[in-house]
């Protein structure tokens, strides 16, 4: 660009009150990742892009959606024939929801199998957990406001569980219904939290997660020090700028992403039965139980783990100690950097425990979401307790597994065999 | 350089052999359950293209199923609309309480007319089809049977004790058999059709959007390998 045209001019006077070529190298062009990170790493973005789809279809629904008990699920059905492509936002709002806890799953997994929450990465973990915890409330949340019968009883037994807390679960439970049953007093703060303070929170603990990467970098499927080795001009060795090369794979990425998403939501929009519920096309109706009381597919694992637990001790109630194991089960994940003590981050250079765990671990979290999603048996109930055992096993074993086991050497550098 | 290594797919490969061994494993313990009452249902599949089908399965319906069963999502002229029925011919023929054509689908009958009545209220049905399933509605039509001990006297084989009479029995014996299922073929298939208005247009647009999504990704594609000689 030569020196004196109108763009070089205003992005000048722009640049001396506001830093945008600065932020422009320091987060995109002179952003280093790694130069042997491979299709793991592609869900961070896309992950991002969900996050900016749910919000604009969110936005858009809310222009036509009624929160009160008698209203609720005719606007939804309204959306769906009345407004102009209603069903397309809705549609994109159901599925982005399934895709965004799909995606994180395998966000969180990558995680776990390269070791990218060990030091100095620890804070970039707790706030990715955060936000998934933030995002496991807000899918709870958005799932009650069609209401229909799941939508219905799904709140009343998630808040009931609150209820299982000795002394003052009950008190508890009637202060976050507003109500002695799920109501439409519950249903319009379910929807305030929905729309206004989680998807703000969400919103914050993002920026806290992306701010806190860039400060460090990412890391790869061979837990290198990319940073320890760089060229004169401090530029890392063995890295690449974001911009352009991993901003043209993620668009690749995204391309392919999209590819599957519209597959889902032009021609199976309910997932059958996954995305959207078949029962939750009935209104919700306090004195009729549906037979089979479901969660949505993302929280089977948990609901297994709760249902796990059907047995007294130490004078708590077998609803209680599944609550807790249940929410142990999810806060385990921020432990997870403390709870490794591997001299190597990644499973490639890890030894044979690290790695029959984590193949423990994924298989658990399997059985346990089929679990989650079929009706009780006394077999079912049996395998739920073991795989709960298996799950919680790769955590809680972890500091032993990890210390004692013989590693492989980690290469210095990307390409090298060590 | 971005591409996955040798272990990546070693470890892909492993993950996906155990997820197959669990996965096939899982199928032996969930043992079946009739979906349909005390039977498998028939095989149904609806197709929302054939207008005549929609047309009769909506006659029926207003004929014998909209005194007690409402279509209170939907709108006369969206129904109208869609199954190129022309306006004025629709009003003239199946609105029956002078509502006006772009009003919900609303019946007369009070909850507690029909409780004192039928002992029930009657749902609404404008969802069933996607509540239920089609292939479920399908079946439950075809399978009702006489059974001297209910109210009724019939009684169904896919709701067992249901509540409401067999309205189409007169129907069932003056027509064959084939007849028959063809009445409630074109029925189910427009309760499926209402249930879901937008699916035509849906699968319309989806076929552009991912048409446009395959030349999309293949030029991402190309600037992702362009971008990538650089990296070598």
């Amino acid at each position: 660009m030569s020196e004196n045209t109108i763009g070089k001019k205003s992005l000048d006077w722009v640049d001396k009150r506001f830093p945008v070529i600065d932020l422009f190298e320091r987060h995109l062009s002179k952003y280093y990742s790694p130069s042997n990170i491979n299709i793991w790493y592609l869900f961070g973005f896309l992950l991002l892009i969900v996050l900016v789809m749910q919000i604009l279809t969110g936005l858009w629904l809310m222009m036509n959606y009624t929160n009160t008990a008698e209203g609720a699920f005719s606007s939804i059905e309204y959306i769906m024939r009345d407004v102009d492509y209603g069903w397309l936002i809705r549609y994109m709002h159901a599925g982005g929801a399934s895709a965004f806890f799909a995606l994180i799953y395998l966000h969180m997994f990558r995680g776990m199998m390269y070791g990218s929450y060990q030091k100095p990465r620890e804070l970039i973990w707790v706030g990715g957990w955060f936000v998934y915890v933030l995002l496991c409330a807000e899918g709870f949340t958005g799932y009650v406001l069609p209401w229909g019968q799941m939508s219905f009883w799904a709140a009343q037994v998630i808040i009931s569980l609150v209820g299982s807390i000795p002394y003052f679960g009950e008190d508890l439970a009637i202060w976050i219904r507003g109500d002695y049953i799920v109501s439409g007093i519950t249903l319009s703060r379910l929807f305030a939290f929905h729309v206004v303070l989680l998807p703000i929170l969400i919103i914050a603990v993002v920026f806290f997660h992306i701010l806190a990467l860039h400060e460090i970098g990412s890391n790869n499927p061979d837990g290198i020090d990319v940073k320890k080795h760089t060229d004169q001009d401090g530029v890392p060795l063995d890295a690449k700028p974001f911009f352009p090369y991993d901003i043209t794979h993620d668009f690749y990425a995204l391309g392919v992403f999209l590819l599957i998403f519209c597959t889902v939501i032009f021609f199976f929009p309910e997932g059958g039965g996954y995305i959207i519920e078949y029962v939750n096309y009935e209104p919700a109706n306090p004195l009729s139980t549906p037979a089979h009381i479901v969660p949505s597919w993302y929280y089977t694992p948990f609901y297994a783990m709760l249902r796990a637990i059907d047995f007294p001790l130490f004078g708590l109630t077998a609803k209680f100690l599944g609550f807790v194991v249940m929410a142990a089960g999810i806060a385990i994940f921020a432990a997870l950097p403390w709870l490794d003590r591997s001299p190597v981050k990644s499973i490639k250079y890890k030894g044979i425990f690290s790695k029959v765990f984590l193949a423990g671990f994924v298989i658990s979290f399997f059985v346990l979401a089929y679990l989650g999603s079929v009706p009780p048996t006394e077999t079912k109930n049996m395998l739920a307790k073991v795989f709960t055992f298996l799950y919680f096993a790769y955590f809680l074993l972890m500091p032993f597994y990890t210390r004692f086991e013989k590693c492989k050497p980690v290469p210095e550098r990307v390409g090298d065999t060590a | 350089m971005q591409t996955c290594p040798r272990a990546c797919w070693r470890y892909s490969l492993k993950i996906l052999f155990y997820l197959t061994i669990i996965t096939s494993s899982l199928f032996i313990f969930s043992a079946g359950e009739y979906r349909c009452g005390s039977m498998e249902c028939d095989y149904f599949e609806a197709d929302v293209s054939d207008k005549a089908s929609l047309q009769r399965g909506l006659s029926t319906y207003m004929n014998y199923c909209y005194g007690c069963h409402s279509l209170k999502y939907s709108r006369y002229k969206r129904v109208a609309e869609d199954l190129l029925i022309p306006l004025e011919m629709y009003e003239n023929n199946l609105i029956f309480d002078g509502s006006k054509i772009g009003e919900l689908m609303e019946i007369s009958l009070t909850k507690e007319d029909a409780i004192n009545w039928l002992g029930a209220y009657p749902p609404d049905l404008t969802l069933e089809a996607r509540l239920r399933r089609p292939d479920w509605i399908y079946t439950y039509l075809r399978n009702y049977y006489p059974d001297s001990s209910r109210p009724y006297g019939v009684n169904n084989r896919v709701y067992q004790n249901v509540n409401m009479p067999h309205v189409l029995e007169d129907m069932q014996n003056n027509l064959s058999e084939s007849q028959y299922d063809q009445v409630i073929y074109d029925l189910t298939n427009f309760m499926t059709y209402v249930a879901d208005p937008s699916a035509e247009q849906r699968k319309r647009i989806g076929t552009y959007v991912l048409l446009f999504l395959i030349i999309f990704t293949a030029f991402a594609y190309m600037t992702y390998r362009e971008f990538k000689k650089d990296l070598k």
